[in-house]
């Protein structure tokens, strides 16, 4: 145990004790709903349900009842998909690559941001699968023996890579977090009083005994799963990136797509969780373990990533105009002034200005000015993904047939649908599961804790039972 | 009143007799043995019947009652019990036939399959058609199987029988004192003396004793009446002679559309595109001055817009122009529209250098300006030249004066009995028709389906469809084809021609009638030996060339009457205040023919692209002026304007047409018929406004006054996109004079990109495009077959004829207005038609391209935005047939997650549908957007129950079974018509040779009688194709995307100065 630098600001507040998290964290679980979860899980199983409902339809209907057409084969679906597999990147950069440079602040945000990734790739995924024309034949895209009666996969497609890319991305952030969660179920379980609850959360830890051993191995599996899956947050966006970037579409036929995917992903990721976390810090009066700080912190990565997505759309302007490629230049000359310019200058003010904003101290640290940024990058990051898939395809090689695409209500219903969905996701884990990974939390009071900072040598020393002696 | 009788069950009863009392009291007469049976105990146990079997017996029983119920319904499939001999299951049969709707003649080759007519195409044994079809003809296979079609004849809306029809017709017929008959034009020599024959039977004779023909009245839905008459007074007969358009170096056309429904379109059609070809020796050089941009005003070399009241000064200018030339006597004209003296001098320089080589043509009903073009033409010498005054064509010959005085007599109550065959002329003709019609006693219409006229009818016969029926023609004098049904009449209908001889009493089929009428009338003019051979021969030709006694036309006072005809042209007053109205008819829908037939409607417009509807027509800077929405598409509908001509005001949409004259505005006729399950997706109706002159001929312009209306109209269009902005790896064109005189290089050069290698000074050598390709050479390069596909977009003329081809035999689906709006129009093959942004070159002087390039380095950007507009005055225009492309390195095939879509080893790009699981990953990455996706189950779906015929049993008869129809969530395209390739190499198989040239043909190649379209084997040095891809005008659309297409195209030429 080593105390940490006064310099560093404290990552935990005020001078909470092992218990004391144990309680803050535990709280909704060991207790009834609040009245504004209630609201919220009503509010978000409506549009749920809604787009179950949209989406029940245009199975049983089929994807005329979305606005694509002849020219525009892919616009809100794909949009969404690539929105949401960006945003399910924050959890786990957060947890796999700031565990492997030590970045102790992960601890406070790891937990809702691994199941933000999770959920957000539960609704990524459903996007390639409604878009199908016959989802019944679904299974096809994966590599079956021909036996099965199914015929062999065709490996020089993108989206077969996609397939293997996104299902290898969820099962090890779902193992990854799961493993997480061990510990945090353990403690759950031996508080419990309620029997069902007690079996439940039983069941879940895995029968945790939480002596040194296991600790040790929880460590050792949590640093090779980091390492594992510390190269899957590049390789997914790379590959859904892929997909267009393979294409001939001047828009899409673009070497810079896989760095530009994946700096825009963990992007709208932390902007993702900043969003939830901004409310779940106050509504679950969490404040003393999310602090100023570990916005800021986040604030600071969207900078940067903003501005590597600046410099990419800059480079792709530049490169349109240096190449001399005809349709090429036309294509972003369309993007920029064509009859989706707004959306464009929509994706260019939320990605590439707003984040800059966060140069300033006073706005870096302010909440609400935090919150509103957040969803302002998740609109930009959304229309980045329309930008690019639907104005490059809507007026590509030849003029006869460029068109327009304009969404119906089941697209939208299917777009608010999954993110009602991912609400009622998110509440479910808010009020089941621990939302801080507060025994790894436990394990940094005391080097990051402020009371602890606060302590002179000597009153820190009488902590430990190390130093004890030494008083003496 | 109560009912007092009573019955009785026998003498018992009456008597009261107490026997009958005690027996009636028991329910049962007899009694049954229960107590026996039950009570026995002894036969009970005998009995096999316990409670267990009774339980296992109805176990069974409900069991099996379930299972039958669950079995699935059984469709059978009836075998032939005698096969008859010429029917082999899968193989098709060739029929020729002909066409003839009263505007359109066609000799045609109907394709059946199993006793079902599928498919129609151009007869090629025909030399006046050589295998032309148009789309109209080739859709009219699908009218057969409509379900809307009479089923059954009818007296006053009831359906009756045809022997009642008879009976009660017969009747009212034989009392009729003032009988008339009333057809469009009749082609049919049968016909005619068959209609001769009852009119003979039913009427009294004239004066001489032989048949009056005047109780005969010929009237057509698009009148000619001005050209005949001309014709009348210049020739003194009322016919109108062969144009040769193949003949002609210099085609002046002033308003006629002669490419589309102008007269004889279908033979014009070929012999304009045999002039076409700029390696020929000489190119046509063709004007067109015109109000409305028609398909042929956008093939032309040289278009001037003009308003349709200075038709008759451009003529009489070029008149004039001519005879001082010729040193001859000019003729009175009002004064030139000053924009226009430069191009008519430069059009009578023309004329002036191809004497006996040219032909003026004009669409004026007026017979004045008809007379003008005959002397114009007369002194230029091309008569008996590229106009063949012995060939007389017979398909117009209505006579506007007669159904005028035919009208005047119904309305005077005179007319006691009226048939009409063939023509819909309440529709055309207006209420005034339909009021006269009802004061006529007995009236008979042939319509085989209920239309405006046949709606106003006493009596009903329906006329059984073409390929039901028995029929000949004689188009052309000298020329006779015979048409022969290719099915059983599908529903109780019969033909017109059997109706009138059974109403004769005449004895014998009208198949009969027409082969003794050919043994009389055709067999002797020619030098045939037989008569059953020559009949044999004919059927199966379809088509016959009989001598001709040269009645040659004479021209007969020529000069006076064009002095004459000038004068009166000269002083007609033009209201200059009023927007000009030019009526015309549309490629898909003629007469109004289409307007009931899905896939004519869904034929996107060449010129417009609009589909479904007919709508007014403007200039777009007019429309500016007026805050009218110039840009149609999805989400931006039309506005909504009301026409006014004389008291008739209609409420249609209004669309920009880049070229149209200003001041001037056009209408589609044809549209609107009321009658019918389409009717609410046919537009409205524009025949109120055929302004009549006074002996009733009708003229098709008017003077038209238009009012804003509030709100928008859909416009469902299959191309938004005006330009090609300016992209030169799209379409290729170039002038005469630099293909002639300059090299490849010069028009469509081969590309390149520069190399590391570098040369002695340094600097990089450019390579051909070939050398740089990232993959492996193609792998069916000169190996087995390689199809392809030449595309001259010097012949296309963008008619269309080729998509409903495409459409009918690949089962491509209809799938109605608001669906195409959407941008989801099915068809495999489309014609993108491109406006240039810039000007059309001032008659003979420069090209578009340069300019539009220029304009790029100076404005940058805002060079973009101009060039996504059409010039408004008057663009360019090039129709590009796209289809697949097959790419042999193509976009599509690797993008496929399942790969549903292959390389065939014979250069194809194969679709493969069940496979799909349709993400459409293929079409997005398809640089050319050729293929199309089954948005919805457009075979079920109720979207689409009025629209898709395929819904309906009868209209399914009409799909290929070749050709899969797909399913909902699957992708397809065109597959260059695979299931002729499989066919066609079977057929060489099985006789033991490789294939050879011609031998495979596409539905759009063989549709294409120009020969714009011609599909063959690329790696057969000896083939078409081949030739076309060796051309110097040859390239491939987007090459630099190296996707390696087999589809190459030919540079546009057109005529016209460097």
């Amino acid at each position: 145990m080593h105390k940490e630098a006064a310099i560093r600001e404290p990552l935990i507040l005020g001078s909470p004790t092992y218990s004391d998290i144990s309680n803050d964290v535990l709280f909704a679980i060991e207790n009834k709903p609040t009245k504004l979860w209630k609201v919220l899980m009503v509010i978000a199983s409506i549009a749920a349900l809604w787009g179950i409902g949209c989406i029940t339809y245009l199975l049983g209907v089929g994807i005329g009842t979305w606005g694509l057409n002849n020219t525009v084969g892919w616009a809100w679906d794909i949009t969404n998909f690539v929105w949401w597999v960006g945003i399910g990147h924050a959890g786990t950069l957060i947890s796999a690559v700031l565990l492997l440079f030590r970045q102790k602040w992960r601890m406070a945000i790891n937990r809702p941001a691994e199941a933000m990734t999770i959920f957000a790739v539960f609704m990524a995924g459903l996007f390639p699968l409604i878009h199908m024309g016959r989802i019944w034949m679904a299974y096809w895209v994966l590599p079956l023996p021909n036996q099965f009666g199914s015929l062999w996969v065709n490996f020089n497609s993108p989206l077969l890579w996609d397939v293997f890319a996104i299902s290898t991305y969820l099962s090890v952030s779902l193992v990854f977090w799961y493993i997480g969660l061990i510990p945090d179920f353990g403690t759950i379980r031996d508080r419990a009083t309620r029997p069902v609850q007690k079996l439940m959360y039983g069941l879940l830890s895995f029968g945790w005994t939480g002596n040194a051993k296991a600790w040790q191995r929880f460590e050792e599996v949590s640093l090779v799963l980091a390492g594992l899956a510390t190269p899957l947050v590049f390789s997914v966006h790379s590959i859904v990136s892929m997909d267009f970037a393979t294409s001939v579409i001047p828009g899409w036929h673009t070497t810079i797509f896989p760095p530009y995917f994946v700096a825009g992903a963990v992007f709208s990721g932390f902007a993702m969780v900043q969003t939830l976390m901004l409310i779940v810090r106050k509504a679950m009066r969490l404040e003393h373990y999310v602090t100023i700080k570990h916005i800021e912190y986040m604030n600071i990565v969207i900078i940067v990533t903003g501005s590597i997505v600046g410099v990419a759309y800059l480079t792709e302007l530049f490169i349109a105009y240096y190449s001399g490629v005809e349709y090429e230049s036309y294509a972003f000359i369309n993007r920029l002034s064509g009859p989706y310019w707004w959306s464009y200058w929509a994706m260019m003010t939320c990605n590439v200005v707003s984040p800059h904003l966060f140069w300033s101290n006073k706005l870096r640290t302010n909440l609400a000015f935090t919150f509103v940024m957040s969803i302002i990058v998740n609109i930009g990051m959304w229309f980045e993904r329309f930008v690019i898939i639907v104005t490059s395809v809507h007026r590509d090689y030849l003029p006869s047939s460029w068109s327009m695409f304009y969404p119906t209500w089941v697209d939208i219903g299917v777009f608010v649908g999954t993110i009602g969905l991912f609400s009622v996701f998110y509440l479910l884990f808010l009020k089941y599961f621990p939302v801080l990974a507060f025994n790894e939390v436990k394990s940094i009071l005391k080097s990051s804790g402020e009371q602890y900072k606060n302590m002179t040598d000597e009153e820190f020393k009488t902590l430990h039972p190390v130093f004890k002696k030494d008083i003496k | 009143m109560a009912n007092t009788k009573k019955y009785w069950k026998g003498i018992e009863q009456l008597d009261d007799e107490s026997s009958f009392l005690d027996s009636n009291k028991n329910e049962f007469a007899e009694q049954l043995p229960i107590a026996d049976f039950l009570g026995d105990k002894e036969k009970l146990e005998d009995s096999s019947t316990s409670r267990r079997d009774f339980l296992k017996y109805l176990g069974f029983g409900v069991a099996a009652a379930s299972l039958a119920a669950c079995e699935t319904p059984v469709t059978k499939a009836i075998p032939y019990i005698n096969k008859p001999e010429e029917v082999t299951p899968g193989v098709a049969n060739h029929y020729a036939s002909t066409y003839f709707d009263g505007n359109d003649y066609c000799p045609v080759l109907i394709k059946t399959r199993e006793g079902r007519p599928i498919f129609i195409k151009g007869n090629k044994l025909s030399p006046l058609t050589k295998g032309e079809i148009s789309a109209r003809v080739n859709a009219s296979v699908m009218s057969l199987y409509d379900n809307n079609r009479l089923k059954s004849p009818m007296i006053n809306g009831e359906s009756k029988t045809w022997a009642a029809i008879d009976n009660r017709l017969g009747k009212a017929l034989k009392e009729a004192k003032n009988l008339k008959i009333l057809t469009g034009t009749v082609i049919s020599p049968s016909t005619k003396s068959i209609i001769n024959s009852f009119i003979g039977a039913s009427t009294s004779p004239n004066e001489d004793g032989n048949v009056n023909e005047n109780n005969i009245i010929q009237y057509d839905m698009i009148s000619y009446s001005g050209i005949l008459d001309a014709n009348k007074e210049s020739f003194n007969k009322r016919s109108i002679p062969t144009y040769n358009f193949q003949k002609a170096k210099v085609i002046v056309s002033i308003g006629a559309d002669f490419l589309s429904g102008w007269l004889d379109s279908i033979q014009y059609n070929v012999g304009y595109a045999e002039t076409r070809s700029p390696e020929k020796e000489w190119m046509s050089k063709h004007f067109q001055f015109e109000a409305n941009m028609s398909l042929t005003g956008t093939n032309a070399d040289v278009r001037i817009p003009v308003k349709p009241s200075d038709y008759g000064v451009i003529i009489a200018s070029l008149y004039n122009l001519v005879a001082t030339d010729l040193g001859l006597n000019k003729v009175k004209v009002s004064i030139l529209n000053k924009n226009y003296i430069k191009r008519v001098e430069e059009v009578a320089k023309h004329l002036l250098k191809n004497k006996e080589e040219s032909i003026v043509v004009c669409s004026s009903n007026d017979k004045d300006i008809q007379t003008m073009v005959n002397g114009l033409n007369e002194m230029l010498g091309n008569y008996n030249s590229t106009i063949d005054l012995d060939k007389i064509s017979n398909t117009k010959q209505g006579d506007d004066k007669e159904m005028m005085s035919l009208v005047n007599e119904m309305e005077s109550g005179n007319v006691d009995a009226l048939l009409i065959y063939g023509i819909d002329p309440v529709l055309s003709f207006g209420d005034r028709f339909k009021k006269a019609l009802s004061k006529v006693k007995t009236t008979v219409s042939f319509a085989s389906k209920m239309d405006e006229t046949a709606a106003e009818c006493n009596y009903v016969c329906p006329d059984s469809h073409f390929l039901e029926s028995w029929n000949d023609a004689n188009p052309v004098l000298g020329h006779y084809s015979l048409g022969q049904p290719t099915i059983s009449p599908l529903f109780d209908t019969r033909q017109v021609q059997e109706s009138l001889m059974k109403w004769t009493g005449t004895e014998g089929s009208y198949h009969d009638y027409i082969k003794a009428y050919w043994k009389e009338n055709v067999f002797p003019k020619t030098e045939a030996l037989l008569f059953i051979d020559f009949w044999n021969l004919s059927i199966h030709d379809g088509v016959v060339e009989t001598k001709i006694e040269k009645k040659a036309l004479n021209t007969i006072n020529l000069t006076e009457n064009v002095s004459k005809a000038a004068t009166k042209v000269a002083n007609i007053k033009v209201d200059s205040s009023a927007y000009e109205l030019t009526l015309y008819i549309k490629e898909g829908i003629g007469h109004g023919v289409g307007a009931d037939n899905p896939v004519l409607q869904e034929l996107p417009d060449p010129v417009s692209k609009i589909t479904w509807d007919n709508y007014v027509t403007m200039n777009p800077s007019e429309m500016k002026d007026k805050n009218y929405n110039t840009i149609f598409g999805q989400e931006s509908p039309a506005n909504l304007i009301a026409v006014t001509v004389g008291d008739k005001t209609i409420e249609l949409p209004v669309i920009a047409q880049p070229g149209q004259a200003k001041g001037t505005i056009g209408i589609a006729l044809g549209y609107g018929k009321a009658v019918g399950k389409m009717k609410e997706l046919t537009g409205k109706n524009a025949y109120p406004f055929v302004v009549r002159d006074k002996d009733g001929s009708p003229l098709y312009t008017a003077n038209a006054t238009i009012t804003d209306l509030e709100g928008s109209y859909p416009i469902a269009a299959a191309q938004t996109q005006q330009t090609v902005m300016g992209r030169g790896s799209i379409i290729k064109e170039t002038t005469i004079d630099v293909f002639k005189n300059g090299n490849r290089d010069d028009y469509n050069p081969v590309l390149t990109l520069l190399s590391s290698e570098t040369d002695e000074h340094g600097h990089q050598k450019p390579k051909p495009l070939a050398e740089f390709d990232l993959w492996g050479d193609q792998p069916v390069k000169n190996i087995g077959h390689r199809w392809g596909m030449s595309i001259d977009m010097n012949l296309c003329t963008g008619c269309g004829a080729c998509v409903t081809a495409c459409n009918i035999e690949n089962n491509v689906a209809v799938i109605g207005k608001d669906e195409v709006r959407r941008g989801r129009i099915m068809h495999w093959l489309r014609i993108d038609r491109y406006y240039s942004s810039e000007h059309q070159p001032l008659g003979d002087i420069g090209s578009t391209h340069e300019k539009t390039k220029e304009a790029l380095d100076v404005n940058g950007i805002s060079a973009y935005t101009a060039m996504e507009s059409a010039d408004t005055d008057n663009p360019s225009v090039v129709h590009q047939p796209m289809m697949c492309q097959h790419c042999n390195h193509a976009g599509c095939e690797t993008v496929c997650p399942v790969a549903a879509t292959t390389h065939s080893n014979e250069g194809l790009n194969m679709m493969t549908y069940n496979r799909c699981i349709g993400t459409r990953y293929c079409a997005n990455n398809c640089a050319y957007k050729v293929r199309r996706f089954n948005w919805y189950n457009y075979i079920a779906n109720s979207k689409f129950e009025d629209i898709n015929p395929s819904q309906d049993d009868i209209g399914r008869m009409v799909l290929n079974p070749d050709v899969v129809v797909r399913s909902r969530g699957v992708m397809e395209k065109c597959s260059f018509c695979i299931q002729g390739i499989q066919a066609a190499k079977l057929e060489a198989k099985n006789e033991g040779r490789p294939v050879r040239d011609g031998d495979v043909d596409c539905a759009c190649s063989t549709a294409c009688g120009s020969e714009a379209i011609i599909f063959g084997d690329l790696n057969d040095k000896g083939s078409d194709v081949r030739a076309g891809m060796e051309k110097d005008r040859a390239y491939r659309v987007i090459e630099e995307v190296g996707q390696d297409a087999n589809v190459y195209y030919q540079t546009k030429v057109r005529n016209l100065k460097a």
